[in-house]
């Protein structure tokens, strides 16, 4: 059940997301020929259409990485708070099966977004001779870690690169769930639901970082400090990178996990459709 | 074994009691009208038969089953207002329905569809709200379920259109499962009902067929809803 929600959520989100993609996507030619000639011209229109075109890029970027965000709140809100709620929260599937398919599709846009981001940055600066100089650069960037690539940094480098994948998606999910949570336990009041929805997200903000912060005060130099400085001590500096990051990837999940027992538990007890 | 059961049913908001130690069952094969004044607690208690709500005590069971996930496969439910998502075409709204329902019958709503001259590719956003609604109905009535919970199915739309609403009802349900229809326009439905539940500020007043009510009161339920409810 869990793939044909995602199947109707892509579907949903699609019909937004794509076209902001394709119009990023022609914005950046339009940039393209204004950087490469347009805005050295002498001729006055040509001035300013490379200006305006070069504007409507730096507008598109900003609308699609806006409007990313917005499809995976409004999405939430909509689908599962609003009316759509009826049909959606009595479809034969569970809570956690709603809540991850939203988690899942929300990840790939963002992640879709940032490739489509760069390759319309490219798009920008196309230049058969830069493209040379960007591939040449590449080349020698991997024949170097080629010829240099030892089996220990071959494997670090990788778990490395998986760790960083994983906080990436750990990171997005959690900010997703505080989203999430907080549209949850707003739309259980009977009134002013998006007002108490925004307050309890701000609340919400500011428990987790008086917790955080308390969390630290209260860990330094304690006994659990000193344990870590004994192992920093006696481990390489590549073992420190992999503590260091999988200490921040727990720290998020438990971030998330808190946001996401709070939309599962509001979801279930305290939905209070109009 | 009975479909729908209620065993001292209570659903508070805060201080409002919307629902209070109420009890009763629904057999198979029964088409029963949940009858009451506007803020009886109709919705309330459809809601708590889908899991929208949880009961503040007091137990809701579906084929002897608490209401989730595995009663939301059995139950077909048609809110009061229009809640298909208003982006989708008729046909992938059809798709929607197959992918999450056995029970569907892609091609019973076709042809109603067809019947009503809904085009298939228009977008339900574009549709007269009549013809949202009678797509939204299209949708419930297609499923082969064990209960129709029809809240005010027939509540804003003009009398042709609750005719067909009602001859769709009629033509379409599973004849083993049970139908509730949730309304206070008694006279529109009557004809069709086998029994009905009265319930007025949260309380059940009455449960009785419609034959047992003309034959010992000797009127028809449009009556007797006025004289209960008289205000």
């Amino acid at each position: 059940m869990l793939r044909k929600l995602m199947k109707h959520e892509f579907r949903a989100t699609g019909r937004i997301m794509l076209p902001l993609f394709l119009i990023l996507l022609v914005t950046s030619v339009g940039a393209n020929f204004s950087v490469r000639g347009m805005l050295d011209t002498d001729s006055k229109f040509l001035n300013v259409l490379g200006v305006l075109l070069v504007m409507a890029f730096v507008i598109a970027i900003i609308g699609v990485c806006v409007m990313s965000m917005v499809v995976m709140v409004q999405r939430f809100y909509k689908n599962l708070l609003q009316d759509e709620g009826y049909v959606m929260m009595t479809l034969p599937v569970s809570v956690h099966q709603h809540i991850w398919s939203k988690l899942l599709v929300s990840a790939v846009w963002f992640a879709l977004t940032i490739v489509v981001v760069c390759l319309a940055c490219l798009v920008m600066a196309f230049d058969v001779d830069l493209v040379q100089q960007i591939a040449g650069g590449f080349r020698e960037l991997f024949q170097e870690i080629c010829r240099n690539l030892s089996a220990y940094y071959a494997i670090n480098g990788t778990a490395v690169i998986v760790e960083f994948l994983v906080l990436c998606f750990v990171g997005c999910c959690a900010m997703c769930l505080q989203f999430y949570a907080a549209l949850s336990i707003g739309h259980s009041h009977p009134n002013h639901k998006m007002a108490w929805s925004v307050l309890w997200f701000f609340l919400m903000q500011f428990i987790m970082q008086f917790l955080f912060g308390t969390l630290v005060a209260l860990l330094d130099e304690s006994w659990f400090h000193h344990l870590l400085l004994g192992w920093t001590d006696n481990i390489s500096g590549m073992a420190s990178v992999h503590l260091g990051m999988i200490t921040v990837i727990l720290g998020e999940v438990i971030y998330g996990a808190i946001f996401y027992i709070l939309t599962t538990w509001f979801l279930k007890k305290r939905l209070n459709l109009e | 074994m009975a479909v729908l059961e209620c065993k001292n049913l209570t659903k508070q908001y805060g201080h409002v009691t919307a629902l209070e130690d109420v009890s009763f069952s629904i057999e198979p094969g029964r088409i029963v009208g949940l009858l009451g004044p506007n803020g009886s607690g109709k919705t309330t208690l459809i809601k708590l038969a889908n899991g929208l709500l949880t009961p503040t005590s007091g137990e809701l069971t579906i084929c002897n089953a608490a209401p989730g996930k595995e009663t939301h496969a059995i139950v077909s439910y048609l809110p009061e207002r229009t809640s298909i998502p208003l982006w989708m075409t008729a046909t992938q709204l059809l798709d929607f329905y197959q992918d999450f329902y056995k029970d569907f019958r892609r091609d019973a709503a076709e042809e109603m569809l067809a019947h009503l001259n809904i085009p298939a590719k228009q977008r339900i956003k574009q549709m007269s709200k009549g013809t949202r609604e009678k797509v939204q109905l299209i949708v419930t009535m297609s499923r082969a379920a064990q209960l129709y919970l029809l809240d005010e199915p027939i509540g804003g739309v003009d009398p042709a259109t609750r005719d067909y609403i009602l001859s769709t009802i009629i033509g379409n349900y599973n004849p083993e499962a049970a139908v509730v229809i949730s309304t206070h326009l008694i006279a529109d439905v009557e004809k069709v009902l086998d029994e009905v539940i009265f319930i007025n500020q949260g309380h059940v007043v009455l449960q009785s067929s419609v034959d047992e009510i003309r034959e010992e009161k000797g009127m028809s339920v449009d009556a007797l809803f006025r004289e209960v409810f008289k205000c």
